[in-house]
């Protein structure tokens, strides 16, 4: 006879703390692993490669998961980001994930079927700006419930200011024209957000659409003064360099003429990665403390937020300026990376772009923006290689007579799909996975 | 003998026709417990919101707030979050929480005028933001141990049920120190079991936190039971003041509530 045990039985230990190695340990190797693999070249076959990169993910998974504290939490503990071990070994496989990518969309190797790698990766670079932009933009809209659309007036206000600062002043200075735009951001942001004082819903939405107009005004008057129709180049003399001071840190070895120069999608990987992942970790931030939990005590209930003592006028302001400064710097971050902006970068469409990235990402979840521009660019990619490759459906002349047309029925089904059966979009499915995932995963160890 | 926590003079709120409040004045003393009371409509919950800030008063009306050892303030001159800073504290009648946020947060949010953390320092989480956090942590420890709160923390607020919510907000309003805590009807919907919970938390809360209570209840029995004076109003005029016991003499009170109790049946 078998014996059933309860789960209760099956479950970790109810307290229990790891030492203060054991819950770095994880991260480290997912930190440290990524870099020897990408230096080891020569016989060591793509293959090979692979099967350490499967083989650390699991362990790195496996290892943050296990060395988690249970039990009655401290307040510290409980505060920490990733508290839970479903979370902590997330985090982990997602730091090991984010830093082995560029490697492996580096490295020649073509898998089957054509798919189309080298392309890739600049669809990756293109998610992560564009997730830093929604993230900020769904901290505005979603989070705070201040209804806006003036959001690509900010990445407008982000080239303006990597024109003026970055090109104009400095000639590719990137790394002045980022704080710059982030200040900017905030200063335009919170006039752009003083209709939220007076209005709501509808017509805010209306007010800030105004703005949008207000900006491509702006936009277009700056271009035509100092650079005319061709717009502004971002690339060739004005590409972002590393300061020479900077040379010796690791990985960098300047070209012949003693520059190091930003181009190519992995060296940009390395610059955007990391400024998507700490603004949107200062996003997270900033809604799990005191300001912005009165943001979402504000879009709740503006009287009751008042009489808890918030500010509400000063609050949605706040919230109109943390947002606009940071869409304004992912403006700026996209212009150097796509390398010119001209009169017709920006449009309205491009404002509904990112409302479809955020609604179907997962209104009110910052994380949801990321999901929420893959999303957005992989699906294109995604079925321009099934057109081309998938023998079933390179035959079929309608799809491939049609292509943009097709994509863009199919995108639009896709998001009323998942907007019915999931409002709370992507990152609310996610939620769901890692709780199903993490029930069974805690039923099974041990 | 008492000083006086709270007073109002020649209160008048009108909507449009309407008079909420037709002239009231009265005191509340610091210390006390503040009942009042009146039929449906009376202009109680008015009385709350003009207090707090919401509703501005007809001219001539005057509010003032004694704080301790602090010079009295005007709180005509104040916008409500101004108010609530001063440390006058309220809780609504139908639920101010936020019910898509956790418990955690909700009453967190009570701690909002007690931290002074920045937005930047907060999305930095710098040294000082996470022990400024921590505190306001410790400080609500204690509200979720005294209202037995501790197995919701996590669960949104709007997925519990209705008693459980009226205590949350209540721990909320406790979170916040207030010298005055105005609470609209705390017990409405309530069973038995649980008025007699909240009436132990409003005594703890006074005895806890040297917070003067202003509250507004429809059940005789409560109110007889626990509130030092009683303040009655009926279609927006005060009709009576006094003990419990002379409101249960009073003949225009009795009119009152038998008034609304014909009306009713
Ligand atoms: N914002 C408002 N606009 C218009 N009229 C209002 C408003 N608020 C209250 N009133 C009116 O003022 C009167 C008093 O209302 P109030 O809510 O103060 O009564 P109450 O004593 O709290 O009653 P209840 O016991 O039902 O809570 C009512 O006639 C109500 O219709
Ligand atoms: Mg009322």
């Amino acid at each position: 006879m078998t014996t059933v045990e309860s789960p209760a039985t099956r479950q970790y230990p109810p307290t229990y703390r790891p030492s203060t190695l054991q819950r770095i340990l994880p991260f480290a190797i997912a930190a440290v692993v990524p870099f020897v693999l990408g230096a080891t070249t020569g016989d060591v076959v793509f293959w090979w490669k692979a099967l350490i990169t499967v083989v650390v993910l699991a362990v790195v998974a496996r290892l943050a998961w296990k060395w988690t504290p249970r039990g009655e939490l401290t307040h510290r503990e409980d505060m920490r980001l990733w508290r839970t071990p479903g979370d902590r070994s997330w985090a982990a496989a997602t730091t090991f994930g984010l830093l082995v990518l560029p490697f492996i969309l580096a490295s020649d190797f073509t898998p089957p079927m054509d798919f189309p790698w080298a392309t890739w990766f600049a669809v990756v670079n293109l998610v992560l700006i564009f997730a830093m932009g929604a993230a900020a933009f769904n901290l505005l809209v979603g989070y705070s419930g201040q209804i806006s659309l003036a959001h690509v007036a900010f990445l407008a206000l982000g080239s303006i200011v990597g024109g003026i600062v970055g090109v104009q002043w400095s000639g590719g200075n990137m790394w002045l024209a980022l704080p710059a735009a982030a200040v900017a951001g905030a200063v335009v942001g919170a006039i752009s957000g003083l209709p939220a004082l007076r209005l709501k819903h509808l017509y805010l939405l209306l007010a800030t659409f105004g703005f949008h107009f207000v900006m491509m005004l702006v936009w277009r008057e700056y271009l035509q003064e100092y650079f005319g129709f061709v717009g502004i180049r971002f690339k060739g003399e004005n590409s972002p360099r590393i300061a020479s001071w900077l040379h010796w840190l690791p990985g960098i070895d300047p070209d012949q003429n003693g520059e190091f120069v930003i181009t190519g999608q992995f060296r940009w990987y390395w610059v955007i990665m990391p400024i998507t992942v700490l603004s949107i970790l200062f996003m997270v931030n900033v809604v799990r403390t005191r300001e912005g939990r009165a943001f979402a005590a504000v879009r709740d209930r503006d009287v009751s937020a008042s009489l808890l003592g918030i500010n509400v006028a000063r609050s949605k302001l706040m919230a109109f300026a943390v947002s606009s400064a940071v869409v304004a710097m992912s403006g700026t971050l996209a212009s150097f990376y796509i390398g010119s902006r001209g009169e017709d970068s920006f449009n309205v469409q491009t404002v509904l772009n990112y409302a479809i990235i955020i609604v179907v990402g997962g209104f009110s979840s910052i994380q949801g923006a990321i999901f929420g521009s893959a999303f957005f660019w992989f699906l294109p990619e995604w079925f321009k290689w099934a057109r081309e490759e998938l023998w079933f459906v390179r035959d079929i002349d309608f799809l491939s007579d049609y292509p943009s047309e097709i994509d863009l029925a199919i995108k639009g089904f896709l998001v009323v799909v998942i907007l019915m059966f999931k409002p709370d979009g992507l990152a609310g499915m996610w939620r769901d996975c890692k709780g199903w995932l993490g029930r069974r995963l805690a039923g099974s160890s041990r | 003998m008492s000083e006086p926590i709270l007073s109002f003079d020649d209160l008048t709120v009108q909507f449009g026709g309407v008079r909420a409040c037709d002239s009231i004045s009265g005191r509340v003393d610091r210390g006390s417990l503040f009942a009042l009371i009146g039929p449906n409509g009376a202009g109680k919950t008015t009385l709350v919101n003009t207090i707090s800030g919401v509703y501005k008063p007809l001219a001539g009306a005057t509010v003032h707030f004694h704080p301790d050892g602090k010079p009295v303030e005007d709180l005509l001159t104040y916008r409500p979050y101004q108010i609530a800073r001063l440390g006058v504290a309220r809780t609504f009648q139908n639920l101010g929480l936020f019910m898509g946020e956790n418990v955690l947060t909700n009453l967190l949010l009570g701690r909002y005028i007690h931290e002074n953390t920045r937005l930047i320092s907060g999305g930095l989480f710098t040294r000082g933001a996470v022990k400024r956090e921590l505190a306001a942590r410790e400080a609500i420890e204690r509200v979720v141990e005294l209202l037995d709160l501790g197995e919701f923390k996590r669960d949104p607020v709007g997925d519990l049920p209705y008693g459980v919510q009226k205590r949350i907000e209540f721990g909320r309003v406790l979170a916040m120190e207030p010298e005055l805590l105005m609470l609209d009807e705390p017990m409405a919907g309530m069973s038995v079991d649980e008025k007699q919970d909240m009436i132990r938390f409003i005594y703890a809360a006074q005895d806890e936190l040297n917070t003067t209570v202003f509250l507004i209840e429809h059940d005789m029995g409560v109110v007889m039971s626990i509130a030092d004076h009683v303040m009655v109003l009926d279609f927006g005029q005060k009709i009576a003041e006094g003990t419990p016991a002379e409101m249960q003499r009073d003949e225009r009170v009795i009119a009152a509530y038998l008034g609304t109790e014909m009306a009713e049946n």
